[in-house]
């Protein structure tokens, strides 16, 4: 018997169609799908924990920074010092013609209400608005939701 | 499965089920794998290969622009991810002295002279297959094995569509070459 193949029958495309076909493919061993999820939830669990504490300990980290701003402020700029960098600085600040603006509280002078609590709740106004913004910033960050009860593994 | 089903469950993924990858996994294990194989020759390669394509099909999916299928866009991940394998590792190619033995074993197996014409000429192919270098092992399995037009390959491979037409006929020309050299080197399994 002869199996040998001729140069026209190699090639024609039809005969590598005829052996080469997605019925014939090389599938993919047992187990392929659960051994590739494992790596794909063991990639996630690290990738949260990688992010996690300067995601977790935002306000935190955010207070200390602030906290540890202020200190050093306060370190600088020290009472009757006129010669640092901290003293120049505090003086620029004092030399800045500020001035509050005039409130017209007319509407609300029979509620016998202190001037500040109008600049009190413009702060608390302010610093809504700040949180907001920084609310905005944090949540691209949001950690990926838990896969509990998500769909069930093939 | 069509390709709204793709998108449905990469929206899902996206939306933080991670376990919704499972499904597209499912769905094009077999011919990732059989790309990844056909181009690295192993399967232990193919399978770490696949995996790793489908890893970072899953870390990249936020940045899949959705202009082509989820298939061909996974396709061209193993493409690269084996064919720079393969690179890297200098693939041991069979020569073609070592047209394996065991490519004659149907011989037992075979009922009728028919088919054991049909198994030896499909051995030979997917030797000659093995034989030709990597890119373009994995051009002929996409072609032929997962069905893409080569519009489609130019996509994966970044090999402009003219140049596909021209590679895969080298290809062919190359693998009668082998069958050739192969089959001189059989011609007991002839008579």
């Amino acid at each position: 018997m002869s199996f040998t193949m001729n140069n026209q029958e190699i090639n024609d495309d039809s005969l590598l169609r005829k052996f080469l076909n997605p019925g014939k493919i090389e599938k993919a061993p047992d187990g392929f799908t659960s051994k590739t999820m494992t790596r794909i939830h063991i990639e996630t669990q690290t990738a949260k924990e990688k992010q996690g504490f300067l995601v977790k300990n935002r306000v935190p980290v955010i207070s200390a920074v602030i906290t540890a701003g202020l200190i050093l402020a306060a370190a600088l700029i020290t009472a009757g010092d006129t010669g640092s960098v901290g003293s120049a600085i505090w003086k620029y600040f004092q030399d800045l013609k500020f001035t509050l603006p005039v409130i017209d509280n007319k509407y609300f002078n029979d509620l016998n209400l202190p001037e500040w609590v109008s600049f009190a709740l413009i702060g608390i106004l302010l610093l809504g608005l700040f949180d907001r913004a920084l609310f905005g910033i944090f949540h691209r960050w949001k950690a990926p939701k838990s896969p509990k009860g998500d769909l069930k593994l093939l | 499965m069509n390709p709204k089903d793709d998108l449905y469950y990469i929206g899902q993924v996206l939306e933080g089920k991670t376990n919704a990858f499972s499904y597209l996994v499912e769905e094009h294990k077999d011919k990732a794998f059989n790309l990844a194989f056909r181009i690295c020759g192993n399967r232990e390669e193919a399978e770490e290969v696949a995996q790793d394509a489908f890893l970072k099909a899953y870390r990249s999916l936020k940045d899949f622009r959705k202009k082509s299928s989820f298939a061909t866009w996974l396709y061209r991940i193993v493409y690269n991810t084996a064919v720079s394998l393969v690179r890297t590792r200098k693939n041991r190619v069979l020569s073609v002295e070592e047209f394996p033995a065991d490519a004659v074993d149907f011989l037992g197996f075979s009922t009728t002279e028919e088919e054991a014409a049909d198994d030896y000429r499909n051995s030979l192919i997917n030797f000659a297959l093995q034989k030709i270098p990597e890119e373009e092992r994995g051009l002929v399995t996409l072609y032929y094995y997962n069905e893409i037009d080569t519009e489609e390959l130019s996509k994966i491979t970044g090999i402009s569509k003219s140049n596909i037409k021209v590679r895969l006929f080298r290809a062919r020309q190359k693998m009668i070459e082998i069958i050739k050299k192969a089959e001189t080197k059989n011609v007991f399994y002839n008579e």
